[in-house]
This record gives C-alpha cells, sequence and structure tokens, in this order.
C-alpha cells in the first residue's frame, strides 16, 4: 500500500439548491491507480475539483500530505504537485502546442526563445509519446486524441504526485484507449497517484487497483481490485433498478414514412456528418445512440433546420426542412427540444408566457390564453405566467421547453437529452407528452445517452459514431445494452447481430 | 534635384513619425490591454490626462522629462478607476471606458483653463555636429526628439515581450481565456489589472508626448479622438504589437498629407479633406481582412465584452 497523499473527509459541495458531492470521505493514496466510478452527474468531476482547487468545498476538509493549510487554488494545486486533465480541455486553441506546454510549467524560463535549452525539455515527453505532433502546430489544428496527449504531457511536464484523469476514454479511438491505459498503469508504477474518473467499465477493468463508486453525490461503495464483480459494481453505480413503467406508444400499423434524412452531410465547429440517410415513420420512434461527442448535436441542429446541410435534404412528408445556406429564414415545423435548453431554447429575460408564444411570434399567429393551462400540465413550478424564465431551475426550464414544443399537436418531434436534470415524475411526464404525440401520428427522433430509456421504448435504435449512422437496429426485444454499447464503442461489427 | 527630392523626403519622414509618435504609445497601451482580454475605451480620457497633468507639470518643473513621466502616471491612475470598475466591480467594459473618457473630458477642460497659452520647455532634438552635413539623417535628426526613438523602442519591446517571454505568454493566454488560463495556475485578475495599468501608462505617456513634445501647447480637447483612432488601429494592427508601428505610421503619413495639401492652398474641403487618414485606414483594414481571412487574431476572450 503506498502512503496517503491526500485526504476527503465528510466533504459536501453544494451548487444552490443541488448537492453535487455529498458527505464523500476518501483516500488517494502513491503508486495507486483509483477509479472514480459513476453515471454522468454522479458528482465524480466535482469530487475531484475540489480537490484541483476548483472551488472551496461548502462543507468538509480534504488534507493534502505536505501541505496543512489546504489547496487554495489551481496554482497552489500545480505547484503541490496535484494535475488535472480536463474532460474540457484546458488548452487555449490558438496558442501553438509549445506555448501551451510552456503555459503549463513552473519551471519556465523569463525567456522561452526555443534555442534556450530548458524551453526543449519541455517537449521531451511530447516527443517520447507523440514524436508526430509538431509543437509549433496551433492546438486547434490537432485532432482532439493529439489534444489529449498534449494534455497529458502538461501535467507529466509538472512531475505531479497525483493525477487526476477527467473521462479521458470518452474521446478516444481504441487503440488510442489502449495506448492510455497502458499509460496509466506504467504512471502508477511510478508511484504516482493516479485518480481516473469514469463511467466505463473498460477502464476500471484495464487499470483500477482501488475503485470509488459515486451515486448521486455520495460514494457508495470502495472495493479493491477483484473484491467485487463487474455485476455488482455496475449494480451500485446504478443504484437499485429503477422500474421506470415507460408508456411505449404502440408500433405504427401503417407506416409511412414522415420525417426522411437522405444522404445528409454537414460540417460544423470540430464536427462533422456523414452520408446519414434515416427515415422516420408515421407515429414511430427512433431512437439514436451514442457516446457524446459523436455528431448527435450537429445531426439535431441539421435536423431543426439551425445548421446547413452540406449535401442531402431533409424532408418532413416530403416538404424540405433543412436549410440549405446560414443566411436563410427558417422556421421549423417540429417540436425541437434542444440539448442545454436554457441556452439554446429559452430567453431568460422574457416571461413564462413570453417564452411559450415564441414560436407563435415567429409564425406570426396571435397566442392564446392557454399559457396558465400549459405551464400546469407540464408541471412547470412555479405556474406564474408573468415570472421571468431566467429565475427558473434547470429541470423546469427542461420543463418550460417541453410544454411549448410538445404541447400543441406536430408533425414531428426531434428530442434531445429531453430528460437531462429531471426528476422521475417529470421524465415520466416528459414521455408520456412525447409518446402521445407518436400515437397521435408524429414521427419521433429521439436521442438520448440513456440506453435504458431508448431500449424499453424506441421502436428503432440508430447508433451514430462519428458522425455517421454505423447502426440501424429493431427493438424487438432481442436487443440488449451490451450489444448498443459495443455498437456505441466500435467494437461490434454491424452483422454480427445477424 | 536629386538633393531636393531627398530633402523632401526627409521633411514627410520626420514630420509623419512626429505625428505618429502618440499615437503609438496609445495604440501599443490598447493593443497591450486588448491581448488580456479587456477593451478600454477610456484610453481617449488618459490621453487626456496625460496632455494636461504632462504639460502642467512640464511648465511648473520646466524639465520636459517630468512631464512626461506625469503624464504617464496620470494615465496609469486613471486606467486603475477603469480596471476597479471593470474587475471589481464586474462593470460593463464600454460604460465603464466611456465614464473615464467623460471624466477625464471634464476634469481637463476645468484645470485646463489656466493652461492656455502657458509655453513648455520642449525636449531637445537629436541633431549634433556629428550628423548635421549628412543628407536625410541630418534633417531628420535636427527635428525628431527622444520620444520617436522611444516609441519605436517600446513596439519593439512589446513585441519581444508577448512573443519569447513567460509574462507575455501568461498575458496571451488570459486574453485568449481567463478561465482556462486559471485552469493552468495563472491568476487571471492580477494580469488583466497589470495590462490595463501598463496600457493607461503608455497612453497618458503618448497625451504627453502630444502636448509636451508635438503641439508643445494646451488645447482643450486636444487629443481630438486619437484614442479612439488607437482603439481602431489595434484591429488593423490585428492585436500584434509589431504591427502598431507601420499602421501608426501610415496614419501619420495620411495626416500629414492632409496638412501639406492644405498648406499647399488646394481649393478642396478641408473637412473632407480631414476623413483621409480615416479611409486609408478603412481600405487597410478591409483588404488585411481580405486577404488574412483565416482565424481572426482577435484574443477569444473580448469576445465576451459583447456578450
Amino acid at each position: 500500500m503506498g502512503e496517503v497523499l491526500a485526504r476527503f473527509d465528510a466533504v459536501t459541495m453544494q451548487f444552490g439548491d443541488l448537492v453535487a458531492v455529498d458527505k464523500a470521505s476518501l483516500e488517494i493514496r502513491s503508486g495507486e491507480v483509483l477509479a472514480v466510478l459513476g453515471e454522468n452527474g454522479a458528482g465524480k468531476s466535482t469530487l475531484m475539483k475540489l480537490l484541483y482547487g476548483v472551488f472551496p468545498p461548502t462543507d468538509g476538509t480534504i488534507v493534502v500530505e505536505g501541505c496543512p493549510d489546504g489547496i487554495s487554488g489551481p496554482a497552489e494545486a500545480l505547484r503541490q504537485g496535484i494535475g488535472m486533465v480536463f474532460q474540457h480541455f484546458s488548452q487555449l486553441p490558438a496558442l501553438s502546442v509549445r506555448d501551451n506546454l510552456l503555459l503549463a510549467w513552473p519551471k519556465t524560463p523569463f525567456w522561452k526563445s526555443r534555442r534556450n535549452r530548458a524551453t526543449g525539455d519541455v517537449l521531451s515527453k511530447l516527443r517520447d509519446m507523440a514524436p508526430a505532433i509538431d509543437p509549433d502546430t496551433p492546438v486547434h489544428d490537432l485532432s482532439v486524441g493529439e489534444q489529449q496527449i498534449v494534455e497529458l504531457v502538461k501535467v507529466l511536464n509538472i512531475q505531479a504526485r497525483i493525477v487526476i484523469l477527467d473521462e479521458p476514454t470518452s474521446v478516444l479511438t481504441p487503440a488510442e484507449t489502449d495506448r492510455l491505459h497502458g499509460f496509466i498503469c506504467q504512471l502508477a508504477a511510478d508511484g504516482v497517484a493516479v485518480v481516473l474518473i469514469t463511467h466505463k467499465l473498460r477502464d476500471v477493468e484495464a487499470c483500477a487497483d482501488r475503485i470509488a463508486v459515486m451515486r448521486r453525490g455520495a460514494i457508495v461503495d470502495v472495493s479493491y481490485r477483484g473484491e467485487r464483480s463487474m455485476q455488482e459494481i455496475v449494480t451500485l453505480m446504478m443504484g437499485k433498478t429503477v422500474d421506470r413503467k415507460l408508456p411505449s406508444p404502440q408500433p405504427a400499423t401503417n407506416p409511412v414514412d414522415r420525417l426522411v434524412l437522405q444522404y445528409v452531410s454537414a460540417q460544423a465547429a470540430g464536427m462533422r456528418l456523414r452520408d446519414i440517410s434515416l427515415a422516420v415513420g408515421r407515429g414511430e420512434v427512433v431512437g439514436v445512440a451514442g457516446v457524446a461527442g459523436n455528431g448527435q448535436t450537429l445531426l439535431a441542429e441539421v435536423v431543426a433546420g439551425i445548421q446547413p446541410v452540406t449535401y442531402g435534404e431533409v424532408l418532413l412528408d416530403g416538404e424540405r426542412i433543412g436549410r440549405r445556406r446560414p443566411g436563410e429564414t427558417l422556421s421549423t415545423p417540429l417540436g425541437y427540444i434542444p440539448e442545454q435548453p436554457r441556452e439554446n431554447a429559452t430567453v431568460e429575460q422574457l416571461s413564462l408566457a413570453d417564452n411559450l408564444a415564441l414560436r407563435d411570434l415567429a409564425e406570426g399567429n396571435r397566442t392564446d390564453g392557454s399559457t396558465s393551462d400549459l405551464l400546469c400540465r407540464f408541471n412547470v413550478n412555479p405556474p406564474v405566467p408573468d415570472k421571468r424564465a431566467g429565475t427558473l431551475s434547470g429541470g423546469n426550464l427542461q420543463k418550460l421547453v417541453s410544454a411549448r414544443e410538445l404541447g400543441t399537436p406536430r408533425p414531428a418531434i426531434l428530442a434531445c437529452y429531453p430528460t437531462m436534470g429531471l426528476d422521475l415524475a417529470a421524465i415520466e411526464l416528459v414521455y408520456e407528452h412525447m409518446f402521445a404525440q407518436a400515437a397521435a401520428g408524429a414521427a419521433v427522433l429521439w436521442i438520448s445517452e440513456d440506453l435504458d430509456d431508448l431500449l424499453a421504448a424506441a421502436h428503432r435504435i440508430a447508433v451514430i459514431r462519428e458522425g455517421a449512422i454505423v447502426a440501424l437496429e429493431t427493438n424487438d426485444g432481442t436487443l440488449t445494452r451490451d450489444r448498443i454499447g459495443a455498437l456505441m464503442a466500435g467494437m461490434a461489427s454491424v452483422s454480427e447481430a445477424a | 534635384m536629386t538633393a531636393d527630392f531627398v530633402a523632401l523626403l526627409a521633411t514627410w519622414c520626420i514630420a509623419t513619425l512626429r505625428s505618429a509618435t502618440p499615437l503609438i504609445f496609445a495604440t501599443l497601451g490598447e493593443t497591450l490591454t486588448q491581448r488580456v482580454g479587456v477593451i478600454n475605451l477610456g484610453i481617449e480620457g488618459e490621453m487626456l490626462t496625460g496632455a494636461c497633468v504632462g504639460f502642467t507639470v512640464g511648465v511648473a518643473t520646466g524639465n520636459p522629462w517630468l512631464g512626461l513621466l506625469a503624464g504617464a502616471l496620470a494615465g496609469g491612475a486613471l486606467s486603475l478607476l477603469h480596471a476597479g470598475l471593470v474587475l471589481g466591480a464586474g462593470a460593463n467594459q464600454i460604460g465603464s471606458g466611456l465614464a473615464v473618457w467623460m471624466i477625464a473630458l471634464g476634469g481637463t477642460s476645468f484645470f485646463g483653463r489656466a493652461l492656455v497659452g502657458k509655453q513648455v520647455t520642449p525636449l531637445a532634438d537629436l541633431g549634433s555636429p556629428l550628423t548635421d552635413g549628412i543628407p536625410f539623417i541630418g534633417t531628420v535628426m535636427a527635428q525628431a526628439t527622444m520620444a520617436v526613438p522611444l516609441a519605436i523602442l517600446a513596439t519593439c519591446f512589446a513585441a519581444w515581450w508577448l512573443a519569447q517571454t513567460r509574462p507575455g505568454l501568461k498575458w496571451k493566454a488570459v486574453g485568449e481565456s481567463a478561465r482556462i488560463a486559471g485552469e493552468n495556475g495563472i491568476r487571471a485578475t492580477r494580469v488583466r489589472v497589470t495590462a490595463i495599468v501598463v496600457g493607461g501608462l503608455l497612453a497618458g505617456f503618448g497625451g504627453a508626448v502630444l502636448s509636451v513634445d508635438y503641439t508643445q501647447t494646451w488645447a482643450q480637447e486636444m487629443t481630438k479622438g486619437r484614442g479612439l483612432v488607437a482603439v481602431g488601429l489595434v484591429i488593423v494592427a490585428r492585436w500584434k504589437p509589431a504591427l502598431v508601428l507601420p499602421v501608426c505610421l501610415l496614419f501619420g503619413l495620411a495626416e500629414v498629407s492632409v496638412l501639406r495639401i492644405q498648406s499647399a492652398g488646394y481649393a478642396f474641403s478641408p473637412h473632407l479633406l480631414g476623413t483621409f487618414p480615416y479611409l486609408v485606414v478603412l481600405v487597410v483594414l478591409v483588404s488585411s481582412h481580405v486577404f488574412a481571412r483565416r482565424a481572426s487574431a482577435m484574443p477569444a476572450d473580448l469576445k465576451a465584452v459583447f456578450a
């Protein structure tokens, strides 16, 4: 057993009403890979950001070996040899690889000319790991995998005692993932304490020595490698299986294609869609599954007519609804629930009533008096039409958007993570209305990362990876979570199921 | 014939340099401020205050160098107000900049009344028996003061500072993203305050150069929008200190040609003619955008000012 380098003692972190970390106690030891495992939003990243000093805990203490006064901020954390690789990289895209590395290196000399010997040292680890990366390239020209390598080199350069990796494999290809796993094991063998934040069992299997499982902000279990079966760990991670009754819609008896994507290609910052063809029939619910960042956002925005298509067509009942050029005025006939509705679907300065009427304003219709009724039907709290939308909590804002988009009959529904941030009752409510639209004949395209919900209610499930639909499976009861997961990760061939 | 041409070239050169010098200091200051992601419209006020305080101290002490120093300090002090409003109180950067400008406008108009008509000891010229007889160089040196080489050195130093030093790298990082810079262990607010104050010092110095060295008089609102021109020239120079020099010289050249055309007695509306320097800059701005189409050079955090 290595020595204890850091200890969390009943640490709690609250953001307003949200308890992100709930009385967590944990030790971090040298020469050990500690996996912090949990679903999205379980509080894993927040817990480790507390150690890195991004914000002070609301309650409890974090003791770092050799630093009795605690960590005051990331600068202090770096000096104490604590390095963190964020899920969203902390690199400056406009600066070169060299400058980004120099920035994070405490020993950067005052004069950082490239002829300076000391400046050359900062690149030595990069040359070992990825000789192909030119240090003078601006970071925005690198691939995501390459950016992560730069990020790792940054942390290695500070001679870290504790290295925290936040979901490091979520953006990597399988080969890059294997290389990273080997690398993590090597670090631990060199005596470094590695904290691996992940929701993937593969990462845990590959390199974890100790496994801490988090659920809803609390650490529910800590075990050594081999103490528990993977099955037990999964159960701990998910909690007791929620027996969610999804009002699965009846499959359409007469499937006429309504929402049709033909050979759709599109491009936006950092992502492209390649040749997507998909047809959603009348009354059909088609789910889209994929690892976050594989083109779901762009797909949604292309179907909603926000991003232009570079090739192909998006059709609704035979009419083109896709955007051809950026400046075009276009209002989508779809009911569209985008991700991050606070930024993407509401005007925070306007009242709830005005937010509900946004689409009518655009379409030139007069608003009717159904606002209060709509707020009550979707359980928006408080149901006060004059209240400003910005004052609502995230969950209620999501319900407000659902009320607008699902509250009136639509020819088709496009829902992007429609239940994110909602409690169980609200989730059921949103699903109920979404499937009611399908029952009334709407074509529903439903992007989600909750595989269980997709498997419970979608008629068909499309898997998106690297901007392409790699599989379209009929959900006939034989489709499993593992199968979808393997397709998402690119580990299964499409023909395997047949 | 050749000798005449060289003489003409020399007078134009030195006129351009002298006209551009105050602007170079101010534009350089604004460039550095914007490189850390802060826009400072108060630079107009800082120049004006620098001109007023610099002239006052220059007159009182009889030493132009003390005047320039006092002008720089006054500009720096005023920029601290902008820093306090923006970084301390979270005020809108545009609003705060305008407030600083207005305060300086009122203050200098009030305290400057006593200065009208006063004489200041100018800076010594650089002419010496060594250079006197030499064509071109002799003429230039005889009319140049230390302010000119200082301005050129300052831009070179700033370019080197940003590109080659560790603190300069930190400044660039903060301008791209204060949040990410913070994650890399940089104290973004401290860097921003420093850069705003450095910008203020340079703007104040530029203002003092204007009153003590260039015009050698005080007049109400004598900067005539040079500070705002500096804000515009920062964009033309694509936020690069190295480009500040040629851009300001171009503007200075256009100003000088306007003066020469007027004094040559051509019958042309002086008001229309006065727009010529801005027209030149506009053409440069548009063409530089057309040719450098790829990725804007704007520090990413500046965009947050308008969010």
